[in-house]
């Protein structure tokens, strides 16, 4: 009786073995890896607005505070998208006939709104508050990036549960001076083990396995 | 649930106190197996699955759930794609924040004072106006549904002519043609039909629109009239009055045929008033006591000390046995139930004069109020315990009878219907709709594209009372103002506007200016009146603008003869809905998916039978009845109710509407037919025939019924407290007390629910529904057993079948601090935080139920299907955004309006953790409460009002045995001290 397999054949049975194995572990790995991916999680991914709007001149290079535009950040659960109004204030003023501000111009006139696109986007199981986050020393730059860096703002970090909770079991790490809060290139100071749980206590917030339970952010 | 056990032996069954002391329904009392198969299978449409575990079938459905499993990810972006600012910010709208208006709720054409919450510009939740002298805090379902109104996808969004869209130019384009004719022949032929018209605007309209058509006529119609009370007002006062009971200073009340504690105008007013009294006496180691009978149950009756079944036909008789007694006389002899029940009310209000009331409903007929009167009139009661005021609605109308007999004269050339809906809610011998065909013009304003606007040439829309500016009296005549807080979504006008066109302006004016003109005095500096003007909008009332009470005098007792009414047969009552009234607001999906207090029944109304008819006639619950009376027949699915009068059927008005496409075709059956003309609410000599035909109305009496003894527990004045002993060791445990080791955490949640003052109104059922995006699941579902309602109103009888004691007993999550639902849940999705919330983390929860199985309250609710999806654009503007919209296959519950304990917590975490005031946090349950049956706090405070209220030694824990230690407690209804040999439920 003539042999059924080749030679070949146990190459090529070790090669389909190891291929299986490899899909086994891989597959997963590159899923877990597609979905954290930039590409899925938009981050560092500056979209096409309205009118191509400056964080870097506006705050960075002119020096606007944060508040003047996002009225609401201190008192509200959202900082607020400040209203064509806003940029009217000065825009009625300073270039004035600049074609790339034809847009906000528009929609004063003609009393459309802008449409920006959303880059900050939480599920709707989440809720989140801005004012108790700044005004507990949790400075703007440590979601958001240092925006007054960004020609077209993106965003700086996915939102992941995972960004959250770094943050809920171990605020000493981040929680800053309330000078600082406002300081998009703010780098945790050399003391911040011993600031830190400093600050914590003087902002009265809660222990970690406070913070960290699910009815903090789920409801 | 199926089939009606034997009445004869759950009647023995009851009366040998063999039955359990508190029953839910006569299932329950019989306990059937089959019952006990359908309450362990819980959810019925489970047991099918569970019961046949075939291999096959097992792994078909397994091999879709994974393969399918993965396209749950692969739903729809959240929509939430762009940012859109405003252009230009409003002053004081904040995108994400409340902000909250004054207002008044509309009931009838009466008025309650709310708070409407609007965030971003759209209202969301009515909240009760605590500084409303006449409402007080409390709201009803009604008010509670009319946010969901405002949103309504079938409210009539555009001018219809002949059926056909049309505009606005076009109807005034037609009328201002006609209007000069009108002028000519001062209005000749004119007829105005409006509901009940109680607001000073509309009134000082209305008599500008006369004076400008002399020959006017105008009609008031209302699926519900108080016309039978101002009737007897008028025999025994000679004139039209409202009497208000002034419970404080009352020491025993009897109540004959119900309303004060039922739905209507003065619901939220008097149940305030009333619990308030009653507390205050209980305070004092009193009972206020409460004497009612009733000839069909009712919440009144409901929540009666001393109760007794009356037919209808013997109200009077007993009316003048207690005026009798009242004299000096002895009362009934014999030892039957009504006449025991006389001689006890009799002696309570002879030992009270001047300190008793004597109160009938509604639906009393006009004889039996001019009896209450004189009887009131010979205790020394009128004046000091009842106080009489003018009407708060406008006199001078004619009525719908009127209007009718003038249709079919052919004297109505043109008839204007102003948010009213002849058609559908005229007694049926009136037959309005073939005689409005006789009328050349019909133009009907409303706010729904109902019956009656079908049969009117134009039919216009109106606006919502939350896109309207307006005012309104309430039952005691205090004016409340009505605001917009979003401006028209369908191009509505307000009624000022319309009557403002009608006499000859335009029909857009600013509706604003037509309230300011009626308010502003005649010379009165226009910043002054501006800023009067301001200071009431702002409270949402005018101060001090009650009507005065009036001193009264008993005319002549000038005994009209009662109509004789056929002897013999069946006599039929007609009543209001319980949750619907009239059907005016039949629409709404939270109304009907409410269950009505007394027979749970929902998307439907039921012909309500005693047990004796029952038992006499053969009849089932679900067999279709036919009821014929006058020639007139109605036919409408049979509910054996306890507590109703033997040969009576009770009928309800709201149901069996008829208007394309609606939600409300189709559903339950019209009394309409059987209506008597006039303030009469009750017809004998009726015929009961079984069609033969069933159709089994669904309930949900039997969902969440708990395993357990004690469940409802009654302090009877004067016995050992009932409660749970206070100060003993809390039950060994094998876990740690929860909250005690975080010294951060600042407040443990509780709450407290006194079931002594429960009503079972339903505010609160509709408040959590509003505030908590529950979804409506429609009838089939329920069926189910799929009610979601996070807060159920339990209904419990006690006693003897035929009139039996009715409790009610509102069940939220218990948050207990053991729960056993915790234990049950593979991915931790529920668990306790340390403030003692029981949370549910829907994003973790992967719905295996096995919490809900293992809940012993049966609080659990779960998504089987997408409920809240599809639902229209319009309809979603209602959610609240605090809320998560949860979606197919997770569990859901009471979170004890975690969204407003946040918000708290998040101000004082502002404000360096200052501590939480009582009181900052009120659940939507609680707020809504007109009786205030609901304290919620913080147990941990000594000094919350919670804390003081699990101090009550009426205090108990809902099957503590169980060892949950739940943080939701009741606190025992109050009974009279045990009369010896008297049985006391």
């Amino acid at each position: 009786m003539a042999q059924l397999f080749t030679p070949g054949a146990d190459a090529i049975y070790r090669l389909a073995l190891m291929t299986g194995v490899a899909c086994l572990v891989g597959l997963p790995v590159l899923a877990a890896g597609i979905v954290r991916s930039n590409y899925v999680t938009g981050v560092g991914v500056a979209p096409a607005q309205p009118l191509p709007f400056s964080h870097k001149h506006h705050s960075g290079e002119l020096g606007v505070d944060c508040r003047y535009c996002h009225t609401t950040v201190e008192k509200e659960a959202t900082a607020g998208i400040p209203p064509t109004h806003t940029c009217m204030t000065c825009h009625s003023q300073i270039w004035t006939g600049s074609d790339m501000l034809k847009p906000v111009r528009d929609s004063y006139a003609q009393d459309k709104p802008l449409e920006w696109k959303r880059l900050n986007k939480l599920p709707q199981y989440v809720y989140y508050n801005h004012s108790v986050h700044v005004t507990k020393g949790i400075g703007c730059s440590t979601c958001h990036g240092d925006v007054t860096s960004m020609q077209m703002t993106y965003r700086a970090n996915a939102f992941e549960m995972q960004f959250c909770l770094d943050c809920h079991r171990a605020p000493e790490k981040y929680v800053r001076t309330p000078d600082q809060v406002w300081n998009m290139n703010w780098k945790p100071p050399a003391d911040q083990a011993t600031l830190g749980p400093k600050l914590v206590a003087q902002y009265h917030i809660r222990g970690g396995a406070r913070l960290t339970e699910c009815g903090i952010c789920h409801r | 649930m199926t089939g009606t056990p034997d009445l004869a032996a759950l009647r023995e069954k009851l009366s040998q106190g063999d039955g359990p002391r508190f029953w839910r329904s006569l299932d329950a009392v019989a306990d059937s197996p089959e019952f006990r198969d359908y309450l362990a299978a819980e959810f019925p449409s489970a047991s099918r699955l569970a019961a046949a575990p075939e291999r096959r079938g097992f792994l078909k459905l397994m091999a879709a759930s994974f393969a399918l499993g993965g396209l749950t990810a692969c739903g729809a972006g959240s929509g939430r794609d762009y940012e859109v600012p405003y252009v230009n910010q409003p002053e004081r709208i904040v995108p994400g924040t409340d902000l909250s208006y004054a207002s008044s709720a509309l009931f009838d054409g009466f008025g309650n004072g709310v708070l409407v919450t609007t965030r971003n510009g759209r209202p969301l939740k009515i909240e009760g106006n605590p500084d409303h002298p006449w409402s007080r805090g409390g709201t009803d379902v009604l008010a509670q549904a009319s946010v969901l109104g405002l949103y309504d996808p079938f409210r009539s969004q555009a001018v219809q002519h002949l059926g056909r869209p049309s505009s606005w130019a076009a109807f005034r384009a037609d009328l201002q043609a006609q209007m000069p004719a009108w002028r000519e022949n001062r209005g000749e032929g004119l007829a105005l039909l409006t509901g009940p018209v109680t607001s000073p605007t509309l009134a000082a309209q209305i008599a500008r629109l006369r004076a400008a058509y002399p020959a006017l006529r105008w009609h008031v119609g209302a699926g519900a009239s108080r016309d039978g009370l101002y009737e007897g007002a008028r025999r025994a006062y000679g004139r039209p009055l409202e009497t208000l009971p002034a419970f404080d200073r009352a020491r025993t009340i009897v109540a004959l045929d119900g309303d004060f504690l039922d739905l209507g105008p003065g619901q939220v007013g008097l149940s305030r008033r009333w619990i308030d009294a009653r507390r205050a006496a209980y305070a004092d180691g009193r009972l206020l006591t409460l004497h009612a009978a009733a000839p069909t149950p009712t919440l009144t009756s409901a929540k009666a000390d001393h109760g007794v079944v009356v037919p209808a036909g013997r109200l009077d008789d007993l009316a003048r046995d207690l005026l009798g007694m009242a004299g000096g006389g002895t009362g009934p002899g014999g030892d039957d139930p009504v006449a025991r029940w006389t001689r006890g009310a009799g002696t309570a209000l002879a030992g009270a004069r001047g300190a008793g009331i004597v109160t009938a409903g509604l639906t009393a007929s006009p004889d039996l109020h001019a009896l209450v009167h004189r009887l009131n009139g010979a205790l020394g009661n009128t004046g000091a315990t009842l106080l009489h005021v003018e009407p708060a609605a406008e006199p001078g109308a004619g009525t719908l009878a009127e209007l009718a007999e003038a249709m079919e004269r052919g004297t109505v050339k043109a008839l204007i219907v102003l948010g009213a809906n002849p058609v559908y809610d005229a007694p049926g011998a009136l037959d309005f709709a073939a005689r409005m065909a006789r009328v050349p013009l019909k133009i009907h304003a409303g706010l729904y594209y109902d019956e009656t606007g079908a049969h009117a040439d134009w039919h216009l829309p109106i606006a919502h009372p939350l896109e309207s500016w307006g005012d309104v009296r309430a039952l005691d005549g205090t004016v409340g103002l009505i605001q917009p807080t979003i401006a028209p979504l369908y191009n509505g006008r307000t009624l000022p506007q319309m009557l403002a066109f009608l006499a000859g302006g335009d029909e857009a004016e600013d509706a604003l200016a037509l309230v300011k003109a009626r308010w502003r005095r005649d010379g009165e500096d226009e910043a002054a009146f501006e800023a009067r003007f301001s200071e009431a909008l702002r409270r949402g009332f005018w101060a001090d603008s009650a009507r005065p009470v009036e001193t009264v005098a008993l005319t002549q007792d000038a005994a009209s003869p009662a109509p004789a009414l056929p002897v013999g047969g069946i006599e039929v009552l007609i009543r209001p809905d319980p949750t619907l009234w009239d059907g005016t607001h039949a629409d709404l999906a939270w109304l009907q998916e409410l269950p009505k207090p007394l027979t749970k029944v929902v998307w439907e109304n039921v012909v309500a039978v005693s047990p004796r008819l029952a038992e006499r006639e053969g009849i089932a619950t679900g067999d279709v009845l036919r009821i014929v009376a006058a020639g007139r027949a109605v036919e409408g699915p049979a509910w054996i109710l306890p507590g109703q009068a033997d040969d009576t059927v009770t009928l309800t008005l709201g149901y069996g509407r008829n208007v394309p496409d609606h939600l409300s075709r189709g559903l339950g059956y019209d009394a309409g037919p059987l209506r008597p003309v006039g303030a009469s609410w009750r017809l004998s000599g009726a015929t009961l025939t079984r069609t033969g035909r069933r159709s089994q109305p669904v309930t949900t009496q039997h969902l969440g019924t708990m395993e357990g003894e004690d469940l409802v527990r009654v302090q009877a004045l004067g016995a050992a407290p009932v409660g749970d002993p206070k100060g003993a060791p809390a039950p060994a445990s094998f876990y740690p007390p929860p909250g005690s080791q975080d010294r951060w955490v600042a407040a443990q949640w509780g709450m407290a629910i006194d079931l002594d003052a429960c009503t079972g109104c339903n505010a609160c059922v509709t408040a959590c529904q509003a505030e908590n995006n529950i979804p409506v699941v429609g009838r089939e579902e329920v069926a189910l057993g799929r009610w979601m309602g996070w807060l159920r109103i339990d209904r419990y009888y006690a006693g003897e079948l035929d009139a039996p004691r009715t409790h009610f007993q509102p069940v939220p999550c218990m948050h207990c601090e053991q729960a056993p639902c915790e234990l049950g849940c593979p991915v931790e999705a529920t668990l306790h935080d340390s403030e003692g919330l029981n949370l549910q983390v829907y994003n973790r929860c992967v719905g295996t139920r096995t919490c809900q199985s293992y809940c012993p309250y049966k609080v659990r609710r779960f998504n089987y299907l997408d409920y809240s999806g599809g639902m229209t654009p319009v309809e979603q503007q209602q959610r609240n955004p605090e809320v998560t919209v949860r979606a197919r296959g997770v569990m859901e519950k009471c979170t004890y309006c975690i969204q407003r304990i946040t918000a708290a917590r998040i101000t004082s975490a502002k404000d360096a953790h200052a501590p939480i005031p009582d009181g900052a946090v009120e659940t939507a349950c609680q707020g809504a409460c007109p009786t205030r049956a609901i304290t919620f706090g913080n147990v941990a405070d000594p000094g919350s009002h919670v804390s003081a209220a699990r101090r009550d030694p009426r205090e108990y824990a809902l099957l503590g045995h169980l060892n949950t230690r739940p943080r939701t407690t009741y606190l025992a209804g109050l009974a009279p001290p045990a009369e010896p040999g008297g049985r006391e439920g």
